[in-house]
């Protein structure tokens, strides 16, 4: 399994600057996050219709000369956040192959319509929302219900709240909607930062947290085991159902040792098909397959 | 007898360009927090906290401050802190240490916070006396002033 540490800031904006990346990613460092992910923004309403089964969404990033840098300090995760207007982007969605690349997949609804199909039938995890538009779209409860018992996360974003007052006002309003329609489950904070003047430290977050209507301990969570349920969750979306095996590291006695082992054969291709994170150990284990 | 919870929030100063010393003492500190207080919370929460607010310890060249209040007022002052840009007139923003309930607990954080700063900068000096220098910068601390 992927493993990843807290804290967790799940919305770094892509800069095309090296030099400023990397500053916010020092910063972040230093303030003593663990994983985070960049952010990468792509507006769904503006295309033009294109025929079935092309290609629609963008390729990641290229930040591999970051994630080597930063290896064994920062896991760094990738993210796509698509802003649509209709529910034509779910097509889209289930055809594209780059989309697949990507580690986290928000929604950033525009209008009613596009919001409530984000609750309930969008294929991602994050549902966030814009805050330089101000907050006209306000969830209402049903929805609110449904994306729950999903599991998918709502998204607050403190870096505009502490630049801007308008901002701050419009982020407290939808905030505290959440927490009027929903007692503010599910819900993760991270930073949108441009600027690594912008960036706080997750004590901070947790605290500032108070505003928005979160109680002590959802405020924590909010910057830590919320997010890992979170990735767990994208991961398995990504990779898809798969086939784990479980080694034992002490000795086994077997009863019938030839049976197993030819099964474990079977069992050892089957395996090399499911790469990725799975251990495959075909060893002294009968497993039944369904 | 009824004891007062009093709450201490270590913070540290983070200028948004590096400088030695950043020229605030308690007054400008404590000044400017009660003023962003009243500003985004206005007269009552100022009225809970302005009782027993005290910025006990601010040291410009360590950059760090330990800021106590009354437990019950605390979550007014901390959750603002994350939003304050502006200190006095240099544009710094404020890093939460550690809160505990006595200063001798703030007090023993932040030693061992300099001492790991410590550890990470001691790497870089060249000279024995430049290591002293720093040594000497980081480790100044008297509470009791």
């Amino acid at each position: 399994m992927e493993q990843t540490k807290g804290f967790y800031d799940f919305c770094i904006p892509y800069n095309n600057d090296d030099k400023v990346l990397r500053a916010i990613l020092n910063e972040l460092l230093e303030l003593g996050y663990k994983t985070i992910a960049i952010d990468q923004s792509y507006d769904h309403s503006k295309k033009e219709a294109v025929k079935r089964g092309a290609e629609m969404f963008p390729e990641p990033y290229s930040i591999e000369h970051l994630r080597k840098e930063f290896s064994g300090k920062l896991t760094i995760l990738q993210r796509i956040t698509i802003l649509y207007v209709d529910v034509n982007v779910s097509h889209a969605m289930t055809v594209s192959l780059n989309l697949r690349k990507f580690n986290l997949i928000a929604g950033q609804p525009k209008t009613d319509a596009a919001l409530t199909h984000c609750c309930t039938s969008f294929n991602g995890d994050i549902i966030t929302f814009d805050p330089v538009a101000g907050s006209r779209l306000l969830v209402n409860r049903k929805s609110y219900q449904i994306a729950v018992r999903r599991g998918m996360f709502f998204e607050i974003k403190y870096a505009p709240a502490i630049s801007d007052s308008n901002n701050r006002k419009d982020m407290i309003k939808v905030a505290q909607n959440y927490f009027t329609k929903g007692k503010s489950k599910n819900i993760i904070i991270s930073s949108g930062a441009a600027h690594e003047f912008q960036l706080r430290g997750p004590y901070d977050v947790a605290n500032l947290s108070f505003i928005f209507g979160l109680s002590e301990d959802q405020g924590k969570n909010s910057i830590d085991r919320f997010c890992r349920q979170l990735f767990l969750r994208a991961e398995s979306r990504r990779v898809g159902k798969t086939i784990m095996f479980v080694k034992s590291k002490g000795p086994v006695v077997f009863s019938d040792s030839e049976e197993s082992a030819q099964e474990d054969e079977e069992m050892d291709a089957i395996a090399t098909d499911m790469t990725d994170d799975t251990e495959n150990s075909p060893e002294n284990k009968r497993l039944k397959l369904a | 007898m009824v004891r007062i919870k009093n709450r201490y929030i270590a913070v540290q100063i983070v200028p948004h360009t590096p400088v030695k010393t950043l020229r605030l003492n308690d007054h400008t500190v404590a000044k400017c927090l009660l003023k962003y207080v009243e500003k985004y919370y206005g007269v009552y929460a100022l009225g809970i906290l302005e009782h027993g607010f005290r910025v006990k310890y601010c040291n410009d060249r360590t950059k760090i401050a330990i800021i106590r209040c009354l437990h019950r007022g605390q979550r007014y002052l901390s959750s603002i802190l994350p939003l304050i840009t502006l200190i006095g007139d240099v544009r710094a923003k404020f890093r939460t240490l550690y809160v505990g309930a006595t200063v001798i607990q703030c007090n023993k954080f932040i030693i061992n916070h300099q001492r790991q700063f410590l550890d990470r900068m001691m790497g870089q000096t060249a000279s024995a006396k430049e290591r002293q220098d720093l040594f000497k910068r980081v480790m100044e601390l008297d509470v009791d002033r």
